[in-house]
C-alpha cells in the first residue's frame, strides 16, 4: 500500500445490481486524497450502496473498488481486515452498542483491534471523547444522551483507531440546528487537523455543500455530476439543478412511473 | 512491534523515540519506556521525539503514560521537539496545555 495516490478511494467502471435491478451502472467516481468529499442524491440513489462497495461489505457486479490503490474485491480476508481498521464510518443510526456506557463504546475497537494496555485504552478514549466534547459523558449509557450526542460518541468510537479514511453515512438527519453546526464543524476539524479523508453521504444540499471541498451528485445509476459545490450550484445539467436547487418536479419526476390516473381509478373500460 | 520502533537513551535523562508509534509499536514503547524512566539516575527526564517518524494517537498516549510513570517514581518529565503530527492529533484532543512540551 501506497499513501502516495492522489485519490484515497476510486470506483473505476463500477456496476452493481440488485436482483435484476441496476443500483450503478459503470459508475467513475474519484474520492481526493485529505479533502472533504460529499455524495449527494435523492433518497434512495443508492448513495449508501456506494459506502458500502467502498468499504468491502457488498461486492460489485463488475469494475474496480481500489482503496489506496488496492483493488478491495481481488483481497484476500486478512488483506480486507486490515485495510478495514485504516477505514472509519459513522452510521446513520450511530449504532452504538446499548448495553455497554460511552467508555466502553469508544473503547470497543481498540480492545478488538489492538494489544494496548488498559492505561493506554484509557487514554486514548479520553482523547476522543474530549475531542468530540463529551468526555464529561463517559459513564453515561446511550439512553441517557440525546440524537445528537449519541452521533458524537459514535464519531468518537469511528475515530478511536486513527483511520485515514471516515465515511459518515447520511450524518445530519435527524439532528436539530445546534447538534448540526457541531457535527459540520467537527467533520471539518477531524478532516483539517488530522489529515483524514472524509467521504460525507447525504441529500442535507445545504450542510454538504458548505464543509465538502467536492461533490458528486448520483442517480438514476449514474453519477450525474461532479465539481466543487460552487461549480455544480451554477451547473446548466437540469438534472443537477432539479438537485441543487430542491425543484420536486424535473428530469427526475415527482411522480413514480405509474398506470394512468384515470384508467386505475375508472378503469380502462 | 518493528524493528525501527524503539525508545533508547541517549543521554543521561535524555530518551529518544524513534520510528513509528501506533497500535502495533505502542504496548512495547510503553513497557521499555517504563524501564527506562525508573533507571534513570537523573530525577529531570527529557523525553525527544525529533525522530519519530510516523505517530497516531498511540504516540500522546506513551507521552501520557510516561508521565504517569515518572510523576509515580517521583521524577520531573518534559516533552522535546514534538512533530507537527502530533501536536495537531495533541491540539485535537485538548493535550497542548497538559503536555509538559519544551522549546
Amino acid at each position: 500500500m501506497s499513501a502516495d495516490h492522489a485519490y484515497a478511494v476510486e470506483l473505476k467502471g463500477v456496476s452493481f445490481m440488485r436482483g435484476s435491478r441496476s443500483i450503478f451502472k459503470n459508475v467513475d467516481i474519484s474520492i481526493p486524497r485529505g479533502k472533504v468529499t460529499g455524495i449527494m442524491g435523492p433518497s434512495g440513489s443508492g448513495k449508501t450502496t456506494l459506502l458500502r462497495l467502498m468499504g468491502a461489505q457488498l461486492r460489485p457486479a463488475s469494475g474496480q473498488v481500489l482503496v489506496n490503490g488496492q483493488n478491495l474485491p481481488e483481497l484476500s480476508r486478512s488483506d480486507l481486515f486490515d485495510m478495514r481498521k485504516q477505514m472509519g464510518v459513522l452510521f446513520q443510526s450511530g449504532a452504538l452498542f446499548t448495553d455497554l456506557d460511552v467508555f466502553e463504546n469508544v473503547a470497543f475497537p481498540l480492545r478488538v483491534h489492538t494489544q494496548l494496555p488498559e492505561d493506554m485504552i484509557r487514554d486514548i478514549v479520553l482523547m476522543k471523547l474530549e475531542a468530540v466534547g463529551l468526555r464529561g459523558a463517559i459513564e453515561l449509557m446511550p439512553d441517557e444522551l440525546s440524537g445528537g450526542m449519541k452521533r458524537r460518541v459514535a464519531l468518537a468510537r469511528a475515530i478511536a483507531l486513527d483511520p485515514q479514511i471516515l465515511m459518515y453515512d447520511e450524518p445530519f438527519v435527524g439532528q436539530d440546528p445546534i447538534a448540526m453546526g457541531i457535527l459540520v464543524r467537527l467533520i471539518r476539524l477531524l478532516n483539517d487537523a488530522l489529515g483524514i479523508t472524509s467521504i460525507v453521504v447525504s441529500h442535507d444540499l445545504a450542510e454538504t455543500a458548505s464543509i465538502s471541498d467536492y461533490l458528486y451528485v448520483v442517480g438514476d445509476t449514474q453519477v450525474l455530476g461532479h465539481g466543487t459545490p460552487k461549480e455544480l450550484m451554477e451547473s446548466d445539467n437540469p438534472r443537477i439543478r432539479q438537485f441543487m436547487k430542491g425543484v420536486a418536479d424535473g428530469p427526475v419526476p415527482f411522480h413514480f412511473p405509474a398506470a394512468d390516473y384515470r384508467d386505475d381509478l375508472l378503469g380502462t373500460r | 512491534m518493528t524493528t525501527d520502533s524503539v525508545i533508547r537513551q541517549q543521554a543521561d535523562g535524555v530518551l529518544q523515540l524513534v520510528g513509528v508509534l501506533d497500535f502495533r509499536t505502542g504496548a512495547a514503547l510503553r513497557d521499555e519506556g517504563e524501564k527506562l524512566i525508573r533507571a534513570a539516575a537523573a530525577s529531570n527526564v527529557v523525553v525527544d521525539c525529533a525522530e519519530v517518524e510516523h505517530s497516531s494517537s498511540v504516540g500522546l498516549s506513551l507521552l501520557l503514560a510516561y508521565m504517569r510513570v515518572a510523576k509515580q517514581a517521583g521524577k520531573t518529565l518534559a516533552v522535546r521537539a514534538l512533530p507537527v503530527e502530533m501536536r495537531q492529533i495533541a491540539e485535537v484532543s485538548g493535550l497542548l496545555a497538559i503536555l509538559p512540551l519544551q522549546a
